[in-house]
């Protein structure tokens, strides 16, 4: 796999996936360096899935998922942020950013913060 | 379950220091029920490797596989061609496993990826605790099924002691039950409080790893 890319997004399709959907209707489009991944929920997100994209070559990763009380598998979201806890105390251990990996919470609505989230990167 | 955690991953990377071609083992059984050394575990720490020696030195070559019970020589046999070729291997195993394969290679540098830490069971999700010394000569039948030796913090036999205190052990009442506690309890509900009149002698740890290294035979299953 090579993944020469600036930043991969592993969403929830419920909450972050709705989000870009909004953005798209309104004629935006991501940056060319960024892979958006839509997952079934944050809750599938896997350790493993990071550590590759890191593996392949992207510069960040970042998990979407919804907020506390928001997801539709009850917790989903909570698992998304604890694996993205548990790849930030691993970079940390062997010397490499913890920033690399950034959980955000979002909501279907939210497709304005995630243009500027998109822009700030 | 034998109960392990990975070791720090400093400590791992110094043991495969200047190692260029490495084979990371797991093994599917024990440890990877406590999620610490099976093909999953394996992945992620070969994964994390890469990441780390990407950054400091030249480029490592890491082999990925795991083998249903690394403490059974059958079992790691078809390894050996990928033993052959590679300069360490990294044991994701209980220290049995490290040792088997240790002593079915002689000649293969063999590290330890995991600390082995006891025999015990998983109490909730992603808590595993202690429950068995291994000393030998069970006396779990008297006890109501809870080992004093193993989790009583003193190992009493006759206890308990001064500090047991709302069902907790004074030597760490956030995370333990005095199991002298659980103990009484227990034999309450099971009408055997009359058990506990009877003071129990001292213990023959010769039996336990005390007597030296242990080995079982079983000459009818051998020829
Ligand atoms: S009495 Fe001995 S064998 Fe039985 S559970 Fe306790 S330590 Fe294990
Ligand atoms: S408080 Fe209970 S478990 Fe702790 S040392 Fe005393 S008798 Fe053993």
């Amino acid at each position: 796999m090579s993944m020469a890319q600036r930043l991969l997004v592993l969403a929830c399709s419920r909450s972050a996936g709705e989000a870009l959907a909004a953005l798209e209707a309104t004629g935006q489009t991501l940056p060319p360096d960024v892979t958006w991944v839509n997952l079934p929920c944050g809750g599938s997100v896997d350790v493993l899935h990071i550590l590759r994209a890191l593996e392949a070559g992207a510069e960040k990763v970042w998990v979407l998922a919804c907020y506390e009380g928001a997801c539709e598998s009850l917790e989903g979201n909570r698992w998304a942020e604890k694996r993205v806890q548990w790849v930030q105390a691993l970079l940390q251990e062997i010397g490499l950013g913890p920033e690399r990996v950034v959980f955000r919470a979002i909501s279907p609505t939210m497709a304005a913060d995630l243009k500027a989230w998109l822009e700030e990167e | 379950m034998i109960v392990a955690e990975r070791k720090p991953m400093v400590e791992i990377l110094a043991s495969i220091q200047g190692v260029s071609r490495l084979l990371v083992v797991g093994c599917e059984t024990c440890v990877a029920v406590c999620l610490a050394g099976g093909a999953k575990e394996v992945a992620v720490l070969s994964a994390a490797l890469r990441l780390a020696l990407r950054e400091r030195t030249s480029a490592v070559e890491i082999l990925e596989r795991s083998v249903e019970r690394q403490c059974e020589e059958e079992f790691n046999a078809p390894l050996a061609e990928d033993i052959a070729k590679v300069e360490a291997v990294l044991s994701m195993a209980c220290g049995v496993g490290v040792q088997t394969l240790a002593e079915q290679f002689p000649d293969a540098i063999i590290y330890p990826a995991l600390n082995t830490q006891f025999m015990g069971r998983p109490e909730a999700p992603g808590i595993w605790a202690e429950r068995c010394l291994g000393c030998g000569d069970c006396v779990l039948g008297r006890f109501g099924g809870i080992c004093p030796i193993t989790r009583c913090s003193k190992s009493l036999l006759n206890g308990p002691c001064g500090g047991s205190s709302n069902g907790r052990c004074e030597v760490d009442p956030e995370h333990l039950e005095c199991a002298w506690q659980l103990i009484y309890d227990r034999l309450a509900r099971l009408g055997q409080l009359e058990r506990l009149y009877a003071i129990e002698p001292p213990k023959d740890w010769r039996s336990a790893h005390d007597g030296g290294p242990r080995r079982t035979t079983r000459e009818d299953l051998r020829l």
